[in-house]
């Protein structure tokens, strides 16, 4: 089991963001989390990175205990959120060199050169980040989260922002990691492509997790207007 | 070994971004020379005598390089928090005592380059350079690392749980001040003392700067990741 989450709660003052969601990814297996904005998907993705702690419940990556000893388990994650989580006035090149000195990767440079190549960022190893739009910012975001090689990665809105042909890469290394036994865990409000993504989804709504279906199980019509049902079931009375 | 090799990256990467941006470099040096102008403008051309020169030096000193410093430490973490960079180094696993650790040092190095340039313009200005020589010169700044070393240890520690507070900048102000007043106050005695008498009359006010920065470096040690974590 790559990840296990069980009963985990978040509160922020009165207010539950995230409701005794459990959910487990297994090597290899893709589970998509659709819901619409404030559903608590940013909220748990964080929390699966040990970016937050959780007010309640228990959460396992790799058999160990997220909670407890986070800093071990943090490199077995590779992260995508809204953030950059790098440096802005570095190039993707120095940002992967010093994240990679941190991780203690060998062969850095090559990795690091390989890597940019490959999300195709070649043009700009040396430009600073922060001129860099949207989409090329999440482009070398999937770098940054694949650079230390992770058995889980959790992706938070992969596809927000990105052009058609953005969008088909970040689903190829998708497809392309899942091949390789990591655990994935994408959140995103885009069912045609969280559909084309994942392999088993969820569904996220006012903080509760409810399990779909498995992707041999439901079509991609049949997802989507299971989601838009149940959308419209909890949407704010007046609306 | 990893814990150097981590604690080595993330100092380069702080000089690297303190340096390249010159963001701070250029306000904490301009807020340091205005200090000294202001101090040298409001009692000179005249100065009074050597002993009062030299309080009046340090006081000038002392202000400049506490007021530089709270911008300083937090310019640095709100570089780290402005885009989840700081999200990103904890996702790397590395130690929160050793990210404090690398903290600390790169502020007290750029600190220190600062005082190195700062204090002959604030000597020349307050008509003091012509009678401090090498010797003396060398332990003032040896004092005044000491003093930067323990109010980055406190600072560092206290701006890591303010900058991520709404009004943080101001906030970092108003918790660390009190907490670094015996600094200040040796720091101070201690720079008097050498530009008046070229000695350390006894030593107590650097043993209360040198013993009041290595228990708050060691005490903000083991608490960076209580700090840092939340």
């Amino acid at each position: 089991m790559r990840l296990r989450a069980s009963q985990l709660t978040k509160d922020f003052g009165h207010r539950t963001i995230v409701k005794n969601a459990t959910l487990s990814v297994h090597p290899g297996e893709v589970v998509t989390i659709f819901g619409p904005n404030g559903a608590g998907k940013t909220t748990l993705i964080k929390i699966l990175a040990t970016l937050l702690k959780p007010t309640s419940g228990k959460l396992e990556i790799e058999g160990t205990d997220a909670i407890a000893d986070s800093s071990d388990v943090r490199r077995m994650l590779g992260v995508v959120i809204h953030e950059n989580l790098a440096y802005p006035s570095f190039s993707p090149y120095e940002n992967l060199r010093f994240f990679g000195q941190m991780y203690g990767i060998k062969q850095l440079e090559h990795r690091a050169t390989a890597l940019l190549a490959e999300v195709g960022l070649q043009r700009f190893l040396h430009e600073p980040l922060r001129i860099f739009s949207r989409g090329m910012t999440q482009r070398f975001m999937i770098a940054r989260a694949l650079l230390h090689a992770p058995s889980v990665l959790l992706l938070d809105e992969p596809f927000s922002g990105l052009d058609a042909s953005a969008r088909q890469f970040v689903l190829a290394r998708i497809a392309k990691e899942q091949q390789k036994g990591t655990g994935i865990v994408i959140t995103t409000h885009n069912t045609e492509l969280g559909y084309l993504a994942g392999t088993r989804f969820l569904f996220m709504i006012n903080g509760e997790l409810e399990e779909v279906a498995q992707k041999d199980e439901i079509e991609a019509e049949t997802l989507l207007l299971t989601y838009e049902e149940r959308l419209t079931d909890n949407a704010p009375k007046g609306l | 070994m990893k814990a150097f090799r981590q604690i080595g990256a993330l100092i380069r990467k702080d000089l690297g971004l303190q340096f390249r941006s010159k963001e701070t470099l250029v306000l904490i040096f301009v807020f340091s020379v205005l200090v000294v102008l202001i101090f040298a403008f409001a009692f000179g051309p005249i100065f009074p005598e050597k002993v009062e020169r030299g309080k009046l030096t340090a006081s000038v000193l002392w202000t400049a390089f506490v007021f530089a410093g709270i911008i300083s430490l937090n310019r640095s973490f709100i570089l780290e928090r402005s885009h989840g960079a700081l999200h990103g180094i904890r996702l790397t696993g590395v130690d929160a005592s050793n990210l404090y650790l690398s903290k600390v040092v790169s502020n007290v190095v750029f600190l220190f380059l600062l005082e190195i340039v700062i204090t002959p313009i604030a000597l020349q200005f307050l008509d003091l350079l012509d009678v401090v020589t090498v010797g003396i010169l060398l332990k003032l700044f040896g004092v005044l690392s000491i003093g930067t070393l323990g109010f980055c240890a406190v600072g560092v520690l206290l701006a890591g749980m303010s900058t991520s507070a709404n009004g943080g900048e101001s906030l970092l102000s108003v918790i660390l001040l009190p907490l670094v007043i015996p600094i200040i106050m040796g720091g101070a005695k201690c720079t008097v003392s050498l530009l008046v008498t070229g000695g350390l009359e006894g030593g107590f006010w650097l043993k209360l700067l040198a013993g009041y920065s290595l228990i708050f470096l060691a005490s903000a040690y083991l608490l960076a990741d209580a700090v840092i974590e939340e």
